[in-house]
């Protein structure tokens, strides 16, 4: 059928020569950007390029500002998106041999982007030689560090416990409470005046593992302060360890009807609206989003936060403090020199100060300048006296571990699985190779 | 639409004129335009909720997110308009739509002619080529493709963008025309053939301008795509100072700390010009159609 | 009439005007620099154990084997299926009905074509968000206090929680979203029925519904090949919203092949095994498309 126009050559060739016409124009409008950047194409040179997820903008863009009062030459070119797309993006410029100067960095192992899974491929460059390095205390070795050097440039740590309603806590006329035992009674008062006790939004995944974190410190590291190392050996899982008692007691409160009702349905913002307006008098929570709990508020005071007590003995309560998304400088940073001069900059005590504060964190060293947020002053003797554990998924081998706990959660309150099977599965997860 | 309340009954009954080539006009076409009035308010419940969203603060979003609000705040408009470069960000986006947009009809077009009219052989194995990239994921082509901008050195630029949404978006538009296409009559083109013309004056004068209904509905097609597309701008342009509508935007959605008001407000700007562009799009569709067949 | 000659050059009459193959020069060759050729490049990836950063080395069949025994990628299938199904079927009705609604003379007909493409120029993964407050589980919230305030209590739903129901809530907000997408597509199709045809028919005795059965249901046909094979082919990829809306919970009762090629690919920084499973999701997309084309091309032909 198409050969009918091939054979009347006098018209092909018009057409041929129309359609170069055509196709020259083409080719001359997508070629002519072309060479304008050629020409300025060293504009970028210089800039130092910085990659990081949405949580970090305020601490960057502000300290980014500081710096350059120091050093009015710096010039800097920065990007914030979405965690999960920073994740992907940054994967592909280092796949793509087009690094970032400066990029994001989770702490310890367990993720796509955290400092182990990097500084094995080569990615990252050592920072051991900063002064702010020396200060890390040994527990935090293996979020910042690696075969011991130092990969990771974070601020400090935040912490999970309770985000209450003091107003709703006064008119139920109930205190926070200090142990396992007096959190019961103080929900039951709670559920018996009308209020959700516990507000829970398990639909959004990383919410899921909140509460198991909150309790595995007591239920785990309290007994066995080695547990990851145990795991790490093969000569502990998840099912036969104190993880059971944990879940056990997370499946328990919601049992005894102390969360909201579908939590499996009920989103993170959901659940930050419930404790705000006093629907809800509590959240298990990382300090992290304290701000947003309090902007949700009409009384932004009126939100506070206290350990969520997991064991009952007040004066052995363990706590899990993580420490917060960070940066990294890399192997093959473009302007390696200013990008180091920068993170030197941001790990100076003021700095880590002004880090903290932006993300309601706990600074990785406080002196008398360190102004923290009152809500976290509960917490401090806790860390001070070594009873702080990292957030569990920062010593898990592979990426596949933490979405299996979030799976596990959900399928728990959903009631398609019971603590066995979650656990199991988990365990089948940290088997994987990374 | 505002007389549709009881006295819209009359007034449907009192407009003979419009209904002039119906034999029963009125009553069915106003139980009608009430049915589909009811089927626009269910539509619009979700883009109510983001104007509403987007005109509370934090604490009211909390109290009652989509109750109408009380207080209505423009704050967040402000606030993105400076916090999130939006001036700028519509710039960039309508730049790189626009361009892209040009591509994708010129090349498209003369490219689904072909297709549609040789639909054996050479024809249909190249439609199906052009098929597949409708087909293959987004994924597997990534980080070469990464590469490949890379090294012409137009990473951060628009001509990279436009070149990455001509091409990615070329199998749909191809698809697009080549089905309409194959359904026009091939005798306009014919007589100007014999006429004299050659093949590009045939397409240009007689064609293309037959083409008018799909032409809209490939220009509104792909601008949505490409005006809401976040994940290669910000992969090719981030930190560049030429980031897109939602990069500019959604660097404002954290795990933890999002604001919200403000990618609201950010969202409803950005849709505005879009749907502005689908209204004038489609006046000239259908004024095209008028004016397209009597020929 | 008209309608005979449309026909039967549809039928593939010796026909001299088809131009010369130049002209699909241009599309080719951007299409195979942006899409072709990377994908071709990044097929290699199948065959090896790269993390997606770092070295790597070649594994042979290992991705594909494994891939045979992966239940979470396997069971992910089911669940792609049952949402294109429930998209391709419902998206294009309502579509459909929408085009045929604001296709005739109704006063509000440009901007209710407005108001129903609305949905679809709001980003993906925005609808997403917004639909989560829609789908709030409270009694007295979103979705379900609306059921309340018109009687309808009794249907109340937890419907991103309940494990059962997230797939079709989903499903739900896809639809919602793409049918004004699809009445455009079809609306430019009914804007290709001539007047004159209707006119005809009309003249001829012929109802509202023998008129849409014999003259514009024919004359949609490119429309129809069109939508179904887009809603086929973009329900099979569906991710943003997936993603967005439940990321794949709870549990894994919502996960689809796309949000696992994704999690595999980013997430456990699998990228090679992901890329197998990207291969073998095109083959299927690409078989079950193909199918469905001859299938609507012969349909279109006889119409």
């Amino acid at each position: 059928m198409s050969t009918g126009s091939r054979s009347l050559p006098g018209r092909g060739t018009v057409s041929r020569r129309g359609l170069l016409r055509v196709g020259g124009g083409v080719v001359a409008a997508t070629a002519l950007p072309s060479l304008l950047t050629a020409c300025g194409g060293g504009g970028s040179g210089g800039k130092v390029r910085i990659v990081g997820v949405a949580d970090e903008q305020k601490p960057i863009t502000q300290l980014l500002a500081a710096y350059r009062k120091s050093h009015p030459d710096f010039k800097a070119s920065t990007s914030f998106a979405p965690t999960d797309d920073v994740q992907t993006v940054v994967r592909t410029q280092l796949a793509g041999g087009n690094a970032p100067d400066i990029h994001v960095l989770y702490p310890g192992s367990g993720s796509a982007m955290s400092m182990v899974e990097l500084a094995k491929a080569g990615l990252l460059a050592d920072l051991s030689d900063m002064a702010w390095t020396k200060t890390i205390p040994k527990s935090f070795d293996a979020a910042y560090r690696r075969d011991g050097k130092t990969y990771l440039y974070s601020a400090g740590s935040s912490i999970i416990g309770a985000i209450y309603n003091k107003k709703v806590f006064a008119d139920a006329g109930v205190k926070p409470p200090t142990t396992w035992s007096e959190l019961l009674d103080v929900c039951a008062t709670l559920k018996a005046k009308g209020i959700i006790p516990i507000a829970l939004g398990a639909q959004t995944p990383w919410v899921t593992q909140l509460i198991t974190y909150a309790l595995v410190p007591n239920a785990v590291y309290a007994k066995d302060p080695t547990f990851d190392d145990e795991m790490a050996a093969g000569r502990a899982t998840f099912a036969d360890s104190g993880w059971a008692d944990a879940m056990g007691k997370y499946l328990d409160l919601q049992k005894r009807g102390f969360f909201n009702d579908h939590p499996d349905g009920t989103t993170y913002e959901q659940q930050t609206s419930m404790v705000a307006t006093g629907k809800a008098a509590m959240a298990v929570q990382v300090s992290s989003v304290l701000s947003v709990f309090r902007a949700a508020a009409k009384n932004p005071d009126d939100l506070s936060m206290f350990p969520f007590p997991g064991g009952d003995d007040p004066a052995q309560l363990w706590i899990p403090a993580g420490i917060v998304v960070g940066l990294g400088v890399s192997a093959r940073a473009k302007n390696a020199t200013k990008a180091r001069q920068f993170i030197e900059f941001l790990g100076t005590q003021e700095n880590l100060n002004a880090w903290t504060t932006a993300v309601s964190a706990i600074p990785l060293q406080r002196d008398s300048t360190t102004k923290l947020d009152p809500a976290l002053s509960e917490f401090l003797p806790i860390i001070d006296a070594d009873r702080a554990v990292p957030f569990m998924d920062q010593r898990w081998p592979n990426a596949e571990v933490q979405p299996a706990h979030f799976a596990a959660v959900q399928d728990l309150l959903a009631g398609k699985t019971d603590v066995k099977g979650a656990l199991t599965q988990m365990d089948k997860a940290y088997g994987k190779k990374s | 639409m505002s007389t549709v309340t009881a006295g819209g009954v009359s007034t449907g009954a009192e407009r003979p004129a419009a209904t002039r080539s119906r034999p029963r006009p009125g009553y069915g076409r106003f139980v009608l335009e009430l049915v589909m009035i009811a089927a626009a308010v269910v539509f619009l419940f979700p883009v109510y909720a983001l104007v509403t969203l987007s005109l509370k603060s934090p604490s009211q979003i909390a109290d009652s997110p989509l109750k109408p609000p009380t207080s209505p705040t423009f704050h967040n408009f402000g606030n993105a308009w400076s916090s999130a470069s939006l001036g700028s960000a519509l710039l960039n986006s309508a730049v790189i739509t626009a361009l892209s947009l040009v591509l994708l009809v010129v090349i498209g077009s003369t490219g689904a002619y072909y297709l549609a009219r040789c639909v054996r052989g050479l024809g249909y194995s190249l439609y199906v080529l052009f098929l597949l990239g409708i087909i293959l994921p987004f994924q597997l082509g990534m980080i070469p493709l990464y590469k490949l901008v890379d090294d012409l050195g137009w990473l951060g630029t628009y001509q990279g963008m436009i070149l990455f949404y001509t091409g990615i978006q070329m199998p749909f538009t191809v698809f697009l025309y080549t089905g309409f296409i194959r359904a026009l009559p091939s005798d306009y083109a014919q007589a100007a053939l014999i006429d004299g013309c050659n093949h590009r004056q045939a397409f240009t004068r007689i064609v293309f301008p037959l083409l008018r209904p799909i032409t809209g509905t490939v220009i509104i097609l792909n601008a949505v795509f490409i005006w809401n597309d976040f994940f290669t701008p910000l992969l090719y342009l981030g930190g560049s100072g030429k980031e897109t509508v939602p990069v500019a935007v959604f660097s404002f959605v954290g795990q933890y700390v999002s604001d919200y008001g403000l990618v609201f407000a950010g969202l409803v700007l950005a849709a505005l010009p879009i749907l502005v562009v689908f209204l004038l799009l489609q006046r000239y569709v259908i004024k095209g159609f008028a004016g397209g067949l009597k020929g | 009439m008209k309608a005979p000659r449309i026909a039967g050059t549809r039928l593939g009459r010796r026909d001299p005007t088809v131009p010369p193959w130049l002209f699909v020069v241009p599309a080719l060759v951007v299409y195979a620099f942006v899409v072709l050729y990377p994908s071709i490049a990044g097929v290699v990836y199948a065959f090896t154990d790269w993390s997606g950063i770092g070295s790597f080395s070649f594994v042979g069949l290992d991705n594909f084997h494994t891939l045979l025994h992966d239940d979470r990628a396997l069971a992910s299938v089911g669940n792609t299926l049952l949402l294109t199904v429930a998209i391709v079927v419902v998206q294009n009705a309502i579509g459909l009905l929408l085009a045929l609604g604001v296709n005739t003379n109704i006063r509000s007909k440009a901007l209710l074509r407005v108001v129903f493409f609305a949905p679809a120029v709001v980003s993906p993964v925005m609808v997403a968000f917004l639909w989560k407050y829609v789908y709030n589980p409270e009694n007295g919230a979103g979705l379900n206090g609306i059921l309340g305030a018109v009687g309808l209590g009794g249907l109340r739903q937890d419907w991103l929680g309940n494990p059962s129901l997230t797939l079709w809530s989903v499903a739900g907000m896809v639809v919602w979203q793409y049918a004004g997408y699809s009445m455009v597509i079809f609306l430019a199709g009914l804007q290709g029925v001539p007047a004159e045809l209707h006119e005809a028919a009309r003249i001829d005795g012929a109802g509202a519904w023998q008129r849409f059965r014999y003259v514009t249901w024919p004359l949609l046909a490119p429309a129809l090949t069109i939508n179904l094979m887009l809603s086929t082919i973009g329900g099979l990829k569906l991710f943003d919203q997936v993603y967005a809306a439940t990321d794949g919970g709870p549990g894994t009762s919502s996960e689809t092949l796309s949000t696992v090629l994704y999690k595999e690919a980013f997430v456990y920084g699998k990228f090679g095994y992901s890329t197998a499973v990207a291969l073998v999701l095109a083959l299927f997309v690409a078989a079950v498309s193909l199918i469905q084309l001859r299938y609507l091309r012969a349909r279109e032909v006889t119409a």
